[in-house]
C-alpha cells in the first residue's frame, strides 16, 4: 500500500464478483478441517478398480483349499490306519463310480437307477454317496444296473447321530424331500443347523458320512422329539454317484 | 377278427411305458411328479381292443412297472380294473373320440390308480401322516398331468390303432 493512502474496506461489489474464489477458499478450509476426508474418499473411488480383487481372493482360496485337501487326505490315511489297527469293519472301503441313468425322486417310490451292477461288485445294502453326502442304499441289482433306495423313501431307515451333541437317532424317509430324524432320548439337546452324520454304531452304512443339516425340531412329538433334516446331497442334480463296496463279503 | 393284440409291433409299443417311466422326462413333470404312462398307453388300447385285451394288457403293464419299483404296493389291480372298464365302455356305447372324454377317462384312471397305491401303503402300515404329507401331493399332481396329456397322446394313439384295425379288416 503506497504511503499516504488510507486503508479502504473492499467494496461489496468486489466481494460479490469474487464469490468463486471465496467458495474455493471455503472448500480448502473444509478439506483442511476434515483432515483430507474428501481427497481420501476420491482417491479410494478412483483406485477401486486396482484394489486387491477377486483374482487375488481366488488365489488365496485355492491355496486354502489345497491345504485343506492335503490335510483331509492325511487324516483319512490316519483314520484308515487306526481302524485297521483296531480291526474295525469298513477298514478299507472301496469306492466305485457309477452314472445315474434314471431318477425318480418325486413319485411314490423315491429311487435311482445307476449304471453299474453285480458284475462290478455291487450288492444289495451297499451305501451310495453323492457329492455332499449319503444318498441312500442299494435295494436290488441286475448284472449291469442297481436300484438305489433314496433316504427320502418311506422304506428307508438309517441310524445317524448328531456329532455336536453325540445323540443317536433314526433317519426315516417320509416321501418328501426332507426325511425325519427320530431321536431316542427325550432331550436330544440339538438345534437347527446341527450336522447329521451316519452313526458310528450303524451296521448298515459306514460311519461318519455326512447326511444333512437339521432344519427344524418338533419338541412336542411323542415318544421323543423329531427333527426335519435337509439332505446335503442334491438328489435332483446328481448325475454320478459313488458306491461303497462292502469288502467284508 | 382283427385284434391289436395280434400285431407284434402294437404289442411292442407297450415297452415304451416302462422306458418312459424310467426316463421320466423333466419337461413333462408337474411338481416333480411324472404322468402315469401306463394309463396313457392303456386307455386307447382298451378302447380299441376291448375289455379282455385291456385287462390282460393292464396286468402285463402292472407286472413290468412293479418290477421297476422298490415294492410295497402294486399297480396290477388298478390297471387290470381300468383295462376292463375302458374296454367295456368302448363295447357298450358309441366310440369315444372327443378330447374331453379322453381327458376325463384318463383323470379318473390316474385317480383310481393313485388311490389304490395309497390304500395299499396305508394297509401295510405307512403312517397316515406320511401319506398326507407326500401321498396327496403325488395323487393330485399325477392325476392332473395325466389328464392334461391324455387328449394329445391318447387321440393320436386311438387314431393310429383304429386305422390299423380298419386296414387289417381290409
Amino acid at each position: 500500500m503506497p504511503p499516504g493512502r488510507s486503508f479502504r474496506v473492499p467494496s461489496p461489489r468486489l466481494l460479490v464478483q469474487g464469490w468463486p474464489w471465496l467458495l474455493l477458499l471455503l472448500a480448502l478450509a473444509g478439506i483442511r478441517l476434515s483432515k483430507g476426508a474428501f481427497l481420501s474418499e476420491l482417491y479410494a473411488l478412483l483406485s477401486a478398480p486396482f484394489w486387491p480383487g477377486s483374482a487375488q481372493q481366488e488365489w488365496l482360496q485355492s491355496a486354502q483349499k489345497l491345504s485343506d485337501q492335503t490335510q483331509l487326505a492325511q487324516l483319512q490315511q490316519d483314520n484308515r490306519r487306526l481302524r485297521t489297527l483296531l480291526d474295525l469293519s469298513h477298514a478299507h472301503p472301496q469306492l466305485l463310480m457309477a452314472p445315474v441313468i434314471s431318477r425318480e425322486p418325486g413319485g411314490w417310490w423315491q429311487q435311482l437307477l445307476i449304471g453299474r451292477g453285480e458284475l462290478q461288485g455291487i450288492h444289495p445294502g451297499d451305501a451310495v454317496l453323492a457329492p455332499g453326502g449319503l444318498l441312500g442304499r442299494v435295494a436290488s441289482v441286475t448284472p449291469i444296473t442297481a436300484r438305489v433306495t433314496l433316504l427320502t423313501d418311506t422304506s428307508s431307515h438309517v441310524g445317524v447321530w448328531v456329532g455336536r451333541t453325540q445323540r443317536h437317532g433314526l433317519l426315516t424317509g417320509v416321501g418328501t424331500a426332507r426325511p425325519v430324524l427320530r431321536f431316542l432320548e427325550k432331550d436330544p439337546q440339538v438345534r437347527p443347523g446341527d450336522v447329521v452324520v451316519t452313526s458310528p454304531a450303524s451296521t448298515l452304512v459306514p460311519p461318519n458320512i455326512t447326511v444333512g443339516v437339521i432344519q427344524a425340531i418338533n419338541d412336542k412329538a411323542v415318544p421323543a422329539p423329531e427333527a426335519v433334516v435337509q439332505l446335503s446331497a442334491p438328489v435332483e442334480a446328481v448325475d454320478g454317484v459313488q458306491v461303497i463296496l462292502n469288502s467284508s463279503r | 377278427m382283427a385284434r391289436l393284440s395280434h400285431q407284434p409291433w402294437c404289442l411292442a409299443s407297450a415297452l415304451a411305458v416302462p422306458l418312459l417311466a424310467m426316463a421320466s422326462p423333466g419337461l413333462l413333470k408337474l411338481a416333480g411328479v411324472s404322468p402315469s404312462w401306463a394309463v396313457l398307453w392303456l386307455l386307447p388300447w382298451a378302447l380299441v381292443d376291448g375289455p379282455v385285451s385291456g385287462a390282460l394288457a393292464g396286468f402285463a403293464l402292472g407286472l413290468m412297472l412293479d418290477a421297476l419299483n422298490l415294492g410295497g404296493a402294486s399297480q396290477v389291480p388298478a390297471l387290470v380294473l381300468l383295462g376292463w372298464w375302458w374296454g367295456q365302455i368302448s363295447r357298450q356305447g358309441p366310440p369315444v373320440e372327443r378330447s374331453f372324454s379322453l381327458g376325463l377317462l384318463a383323470l379318473l384312471g390316474a385317480l383310481l390308480l393313485n388311490l389304490s397305491l395309497m390304500l395299499q401303503f396305508a394297509l401295510q402300515g405307512t403312517p397316515l401322516e406320511v401319506l398326507r404329507l407326500s401321498g396327496v401331493q403325488i395323487l393330485f399332481a399325477q392325476t392332473l398331468v395325466t389328464a392334461l396329456l391324455a387328449p394329445m397322446l391318447c387321440s393320436l394313439q386311438l387314431l393310429l390303432w383304429r386305422r390299423q384295425i380298419s386296414s387289417l379288416r381290409g
